[in-house]
């Protein structure tokens, strides 16, 4: 392998992430040693991985400094005053063989085998529990993605259950709006009840708006354009009313499509729906 | 606790060579975090962190002898003697394979939700680069290096064909190395 091919084949990478096999590894350690530029890649990778792995670092507990310290410090005495000699010569009078009698023998297989025998349960019930381990946290997982839901249904309830309280009130009056000639399958409807005032509206079918336009509600009073207020974008759900702003009098209702935020008056030639009030 | 004063590299070989406590103190405190950092993610757990730490710094403190500067820098030495310390420890403590599988399970499983990061680690560094990588280039990348993972292991993992997985692991520090210029 040539130098380029070293470094497009991936192996630098792998070397660095750990990913590259003992005979990649030995491939590649090689490469560093005839290319220079094989070696520089390599190091270049090397650092950029350091930098990574350095992201994580944590300050590792405030104890452990002096835990540390002090094993290398006791280490060190122990050196200079030849207790390690110490040390081994004590540990070759333990090696020395022993001959063991009788009941003795006995009890010691005996422990050993059962010592074996505990070992044994010890991992199996070990096993067990991570395999329970597992269930629990998938069930866990499953209870989560469930409560989710249904807390999105009991909102998407209660929105709908409150449309149809509006709804069912018998002073309102329902205006359906039809596409005008440009839009002719747009459809909308407006609610309006005659004593309070209120105005809501109720989207059949208008096509999702672009994101720097939004739907706007006009009532026509006295041949003029009012403005009525903005559609909340995204509420497309044709049970869903949204309440407007309240008019006492008006002869007809229309939605156009005006810049986002609304005009201050209508841009005729985007009206999608209009209705006559009457 | 940092010393008032800054070592270079070869300083700190120097010092360590000849095994002067104050150098390792120094050297402690520099990189200890990075090398706990290392030991936390492979582990995931504080306990045999710190004692993963401890082992790698007796580790350094008595065979500094045979790093070697030819061969790269005292960091690249010391990362690597934590990362093969901690994935022994992973391994002695789970030395079946399924187990080792499920520890990655459980980490694929922390990808999928928001970047979990562990609570101590909050560098705004981190989460903008973990945020750009994708899910696969995260898990490939932790996988090979935090939970030592072979090809064959990743192409499981990650149900890809095993012809891949250098590819993608390519692409993946390709991608890091371009973010990281931008931390």
């Amino acid at each position: 392998m040539d130098a380029s091919r070293f470094i497009s084949s991936g192996l630098v990478e792998a070397y660095v992430s750990k990913l590259a096999t003992p005979a990649e590894t030995q491939e590649l350690e090689r490469g560093m040693v005839v290319y220079p530029e094989v070696a520089a890649a390599v190091d270049d990778c090397q650092h950029d991985m350091e930098q990574y792995v350095s992201l994580y670092a944590v300050k590792p507990p405030a104890y452990l400094r002096q835990q540390i310290l002090s094993t290398v410090e006791t280490e060190e005495e122990a050196r200079h005053s030849n207790a390690y000699i110490e040390e081994t010569i004590a540990e070759e009078i333990y090696t020395r063989p022993v001959r063991v009698h009788g009941i003795w023998r006995w009890t010691a297989a005996a422990s050993i085998i059962l010592l074996a025998g505990s070992v044994f349960l010890g991992y199996t019930f070990y096993n067990r529990y991570n395999d329970y381990k597992i269930r629990y946290e998938n069930l866990l997982t499953q209870n989560n993605t469930l409560t989710a839901n249904t807390d999105l249904y009991r909102t998407r309830m209660e929105e709908m259950s409150k449309s149809l309280h509006i709804m069912k009130d018998p002073a309102m009056k329902m205006i359906k709006m039809p596409g005008t000639q440009l839009f002719p399958d747009a459809m909308a409807t407006v609610y309006w009840n005659a004593s309070s005032k209120e105005v809501f509206v109720l989207v059949n079918n208008l096509p999702a708006p672009a994101a720097d336009k939004q739907y706007q509600l006009w009532a026509i009073v006295d041949g003029k354009p009012v403005d009525m207020g903005m559609l909340e974008p995204g509420n497309a759900t044709p049970e869903l009313l949204q309440k407007m702003k309240s008019i006492s009098a008006a002869e007809m209702f229309a939605i156009t499509l005006e810049k986002k935020g609304g005009s201050a008056t209508p841009t005729s030639d985007q009206m999608y729906v209009a209705g006559k009030a009457g | 606790m940092e010393s008032a004063f800054n070592y270079t590299e070869s300083e700190l070989v120097q010092g360590l060579r000849a095994k002067d406590q104050k150098v390792f103190g120094y050297l402690y405190d520099r990189y200890s975090p990075a090398l706990y950092g290392v030991a936390l993610k492979v582990l995931n757990d504080e306990g045999n962190a710190s004692d993963v730490l401890q082992e790698v710094f007796v580790k350094i403190w008595r065979n500094i002898d045979r790093y070697d500067d030819s061969k790269g820098r005292l960091f690249t030495w010391m990362l690597n003697i934590t990362r093969n310390t901690a994935i022994d420890s992973l391994r002695s403590k789970a030395h079946k394979m399924d187990q080792k599988i499920q520890d990655i399970g459980d980490d694929v499983h922390l990808y999928t939700g928001n970047l979990t990061v562990h609570p101590s680690v909050d560098h705004l560094g981190l989460s903008k680069v973990l945020e750009k990588l994708t899910k696969e280039q995260r898990i490939i990348i932790d996988l090979a290096y935090y939970k030592g993972c072979t090809q064959e292991e990743i192409s499981k993992v990650l149900e890809i064909p095993l012809g891949t997985v250098k590819t993608r692991m390519r692409n993946a520090i390709i991608q890091l190395r371009n973010l990281l210029k931008l931390v």
